[in-house]
């Protein structure tokens, strides 16, 4: 450990706790994919190139990660408008950019680098806060919002609005400040539901509440999801053996779904351990942020955990029927490849801002 | 930052980050709750719900019970054809299939192109496909021989309706047909899963429509079974997981005896009319026929559009079922009735005579009723009246007679009401009364309408059915039977009748004679008939007049025009002195009573008691 030279940055915790989740996510997208071995394999592929970027990403200083916020801000923003320009349009949204052979969701290069340079902007300001930086910082969440929101996807322009708005808080926003905007946001939500929603969105928070309206219609996916999960019971019906499943009654039952599968085929047993899992990782989250070496270390594990966190809430509750539908992958599970490399990316940051210490204090 | 501030600030951050975490632990249980409430609370329900999903329940059709003569006969049977089934889903190629199958089994282009509308459908859905109906003992040979060539085809049993004698229990027995829409009797399935239904009849899911198939339709029809398949979202059927056989239909053994039913179509010939029997223990119905009458295989299995037209437009009316529906003036033969009416008022005896001119003047106005016989009969007692057909006796026991009285006296004898426990669309008939007509007419009854009725013409009209229930209570001695056509009735078919009419025993002694004797004496008005046979037969024979008239030249102008002609009736009931069965015979336009409806009564008598 000593010889600087050959140590190797990682959290054991993290790590084989995101190990269990991958390997029981393959096993999870055979069931999902009827029993399709090459999306599988594909996903284990990816899944090992995930933990290759993890781990590389965990070696370098934070320094680093801080030097270069703004350049990684600007490379993410360029990708937006490359997409925008150059994109394919699939399904009236383009979201995609192509480089050779590989192709991803250019978002979510912002959802990383938004809040590490937040981190970083707001990481040596006094306490408490001023109006000028937290004027200036919510200009660039909203920018940043917006430039993912027109795309269209809301989803993830919301994900990454939440990764700017949790460094911001966590970096001492005061609770005024918070009070206010929150009774903004009550007064405007009228003007938010009937201007800014398109009203496909408007339809699937409409069928949240009564699916049942338009049961083979709108209300399908989150009917099916629940009969999926209610269904599985204490014990499940076993792998493989999900009608909901097999029988494609559920939608989408690689990516947004997985859950439901899980629920069907693991029971609420499996649903237990599959959360504790999460919550473990949450929880071993939260103890690096507070025991980080800095402000800006702990801005950063902060934030990207707490970004992990709403993404997964996110996808629990529209599964189970308790938001509306968005496109939502769960963390380490659903089918995907861009995603999935964010996330590891994500936590390779996260080990290493959790496992470079500071011989003498700042 | 100097110590101090960096100290507030990591303070701040950690009570900040672990409110966050708090929060989400928060969020945590209330998924957790929700997947609890989903997966233990409420699994019964999701747990039926995805059930429900995944399976498919196709409706087995039930084989309908058959239909037996009091002999154990079977009067309508279930009669296996053979159709050629395929299985689109796994034919490949479907015009190389037909290419391959043609020389085997003959097809028509219609049949092709049928086949080829349904085809993809069919595979998609994974179901099964007819390709040729009815294959004849050639195309089974040939297609046997060559099987395994054609593993996605099969022989599959499909059974048509039939009787063995279809024309003479048509409107008896009545046919089933298609069900259009639901059936009320498949209750544990949708209703929408019928069209998907496996056939055990080549001819579809079917009901009875008319007679005794549609009065004991849920009786023959039995019970659906059901297939349960896997089904996937796109309505593809997979694996059976369940399988429970259709119940048949019970058989039903009805009273109806071949031979006489027989006996009657053939006495009856070509004419139009209808002959109803029933035997006198049971109230069974024996023969119950009308004339003309139509295929019942025909009907029930297929007809063409020009059949099916030549029955509807036939002026005859084969649909008709003149047995149960047919309205006829009952005639002479109510005058049984009236005499018992007039001894049970004390207003004739038997012993009394009076004399018979040939005519009844009514003393209000002075009009004129005449008798069948210029000249009468001169000086008659009650037995003769009844022996010569008097009418002139009859019209002056009727003008004594109060009509409200006379109307429930005939009630008791089944006019004017269904009659038969089991029967379809039975018609009641009609008998009038003195308010029926002034409120119906707006005219008062006349005592001249009285007299009318004392010889069975003007309003009164009945039907064979109930000329054969009344023989019968005149033959049990005012013991008054349901009649009914199975042996088994249903109970909430039955019409029960609780009438009984009264008469002193010596009375109904008297009145047997005297209606032996219209049959077997010198002076009886059906004695051409009395040689037909070897045993004693009672009788009371009608001429039912369609056109009131004055004179018997006057009528001869009239038989010229055939459907104007008087219709011929008798009830009749034998062996005497202690009969077994009453018989009613009525034939449209077939003129004199006795001589012409007779002869069809002793045949089916004869053939009810072997002789």
């Amino acid at each position: 450990m000593n010889n600087k030279l050959t140590k190797i940055y990682f959290d054991p915790y993290l790590f084989f706790s995101i190990c269990l989740l991958s390997i029981l996510g393959l096993f999870f997208l055979y069931s999902a994919s009827n029993a399709d071995l090459s999306i599988v394999l594909r996903q284990s592929a990816y899944v090992l190139l995930g933990f290759l970027i993890m781990i590389a990403a965990s070696q370098p200083d934070p320094d680093l990660f801080r030097r270069t916020s703004f350049l990684f801000l600007v490379f993410a923003t360029l990708l937006l408008g490359i997409t925008f320009i150059f994109g394919p349009e699939i399904n009236g949204a383009q979201r995609w950019v192509r480089i050779g052979p590989v192709s991803f969701q250019s978002s979510e290069f912002l959802k990383l680098s938004l809040p590490i340079f937040l981190a970083n902007f707001l990481g040596d300001k006094k306490l408490p806060i001023q109006t000028r930086e937290v004027g200036i910082t919510l200009i660039i969440i909203f920018l940043a919002f917006f430039l993912v929101a027109r795309q269209p996807d809301l989803g993830t322009g919301l994900i990454v609005a939440l990764s700017g708005i949790f460094v911001l808080f966590l970096s001492g926003l005061s609770w005024s400040f918070i009070g206010g905007a929150f009774v903004l946001l009550v007064i405007s939500s009228p003007l938010i539901w009937n201007v800014l929603l398109e009203p496909f969105q408007r339809q699937r928070i409409a069928t949240l509440f009564n699916p049942e309206s338009d049961p083979f219609g709108a209300g399908w996916n989150i009917i099916q999801s629940k009969i999926a999960i209610g269904s599985g019971g204490i014990f499940g019906k076993g792998f493989g053996q999900g009608s909901q499943t097999q029988l494609n009654f559920l939608p989408e039952t690689k990516t947004d779904f997985i859950f439901s599968v899980i629920g069907e085929e693991f029971g609420f047993i499996g649903v237990f351990l599959l959360l504790s899992i999460y919550f473990f990782i949450l929880m071993r989250c939260l103890y690096l942020a507070l025991t980080a070496r800095d402000r800006f270390c702990r801005l950063v594990i902060g934030g990207l955990s707490l970004t992990f966190a709403a993404n997964l809430i996110i996808n629990l509750c529209m599964v189970v029927g308790l938001l509306p539908v968005v496109g939502m992958p769960l963390p380490f599970i659903s089918k995907g490849g861009s995603s999935l490399m964010s996330l590891f990316f994500a936590f390779g940051i996260i080990t290493s801002m959790a496992t470079h210490k500071k011989f003498l204090p700042q | 930052m100097i110590f101090e501030e960096r100290q507030v600030e990591k303070n701040n951050f950690s009570s900040r980050a672990i409110f966050s975490f708090l929060f989400i632990s928060v969020i945590f249980l209330i998924v957790l709750f929700q997947v609890f409430s989903l997966q233990v609370s409420s699994y019964s329900a999701y747990e039926l719900a995805a059930l429900n999903n995944k399976t498919y329940s196709v409706p087995i059709q039930p084989l309908r019970g058959e239909i037996f003569d009091r002999n154990g006969h079977v009067i309508v049977r279930n009669i296996k054809t053979f159709d050629l089934i395929t299985k689109p889903n796994s034919i490949d190629d479907v015009e190389s299939f037909l290419q391959l199958i043609k020389p085997v089994i003959h097809l028509t282009e219609s049949e092709v192109t049928q086949y080829l509308e349904k085809f993809k459908e069919k595979a998609f859905v994974n179901k099964e496909l007819v390709l040729k109906k009815n294959l004849s003992t050639e195309e089974i040979a040939r297609f046997g021989v060559r099987q395994f060539t054609f593993k996605d085809a099969f022989i599959g049993e499909r059974y048509r309706r039939m009787s063995d004698y279809p024309e003479i229990f048509s409107h008896v027995l009545g046919y089933t047909s298609k069900i259009e829409g639901q059936d009320n009797l498949l209750s544990h399935l949708p209703q929408s899963h019928l069209k998907d239904a496996e056939l055990v009849y080549a001819n579809g899911l079917i009901q009875g429509v008319t007679g005794l198939e549609h009065t004991y339709n849920q009786m023959l029809s039995g019970t659906y079974g059901k297939r349960v398949y896997e089904i996937n979202s796109r309505r593809q059927l997979g694996k059976v997981l369940e399988v429970e056989s259709a119940v048949p239909g019970e058989d039903i053994h009805t009273h109806l005896d071949i031979s006489a039913q027989m006996s009657a179509a053939k006495a009856l010939g070509s004419r139009k009319g209808g002959v109803v029997a029933i035997d006198l223990e049971s109230g069974g119905i024996n023969v119950l026929f009308s004339a003309p009458s139509y295929s019942l295989n025909k009907l029930a299995n297929g007809m063409t559009v020009a059949e099916f037209q030549e029955i509807i437009t036939n002026p005859s009316k084969p649909f008709f079922n003149r047995a149960l529906q047919g309205r006829y003036p009952p005639a002479s033969t109510i005058k049984p009735a009236i005499a018992m009416f007039g001894l049970t008022k004390k207003l004739v005896r038997w012993e009394e005579e009076i004399d018979d001119p040939g005519f009844f003047m009514l003393p209000e106005n002075g009009r004129i009723y005449r008798g069948w016989k210029k000249g009468g009969h001169k000086n008659v007692n009650l037995k003769k009246a009844l022996l010569v057909s008097s009418n002139t006796y009859f019209f002056k026991l009727a003008y004594q007679s109060d009509m409200q009285e006379l109307a429930s006296y005939l009630a008791s004898f089944g006019f004017g009401a269904k009659v038969c426990g089991d029967c379809f669309n039975e018609d009641g008939a009609f008998l009038p009364t003195p308010d029926w007509k002034y409120n119906n007419l707006n005219i008062p009854w006349f005592t001249g309408d009285t007299v009318n009725i004392g010889v069975g013409q003007g309003y009164l009209v009945a039907t064979p059915m109930q000329l054969a229930n009344y023989a019968s209570i005149l033959a049990n001695k005012g013991r008054a039977l349901t009649p009914s056509i199975a042996q088994s009735v249903l109970s909430d078919a039955v019409i029960q009748n609780n009438y009984q009419v009264s008469l002193g025993n010596k009375d109904w002694i008297n009145l047997h004679d005297a209606l032996t004797g219209v049959v077997e004496s010198d002076l009886g008005t059906a004695r051409s008939i009395r040689d037909l046979k070897n045993f004693k037969v009672a009788g009371k024979s009608g001429t039912a007049e369609l056109v009131s008239l004055d004179s018997k030249e006057a009528y001869q102008d009239l038989r010229g025009s055939e459907l104007l002609r008087d219709h011929s009736i008798i009830i009749a009931f034998g062996p005497m002195p202690n009969p077994k069965y009453a018989v009613s015979v009525v034939i449209e336009n077939g003129e004199s009573g006795g001589a012409v409806a007779g002869p069809v009564a002793i045949e089916v008598l004869k053939s009810l008691l072997n002789e």
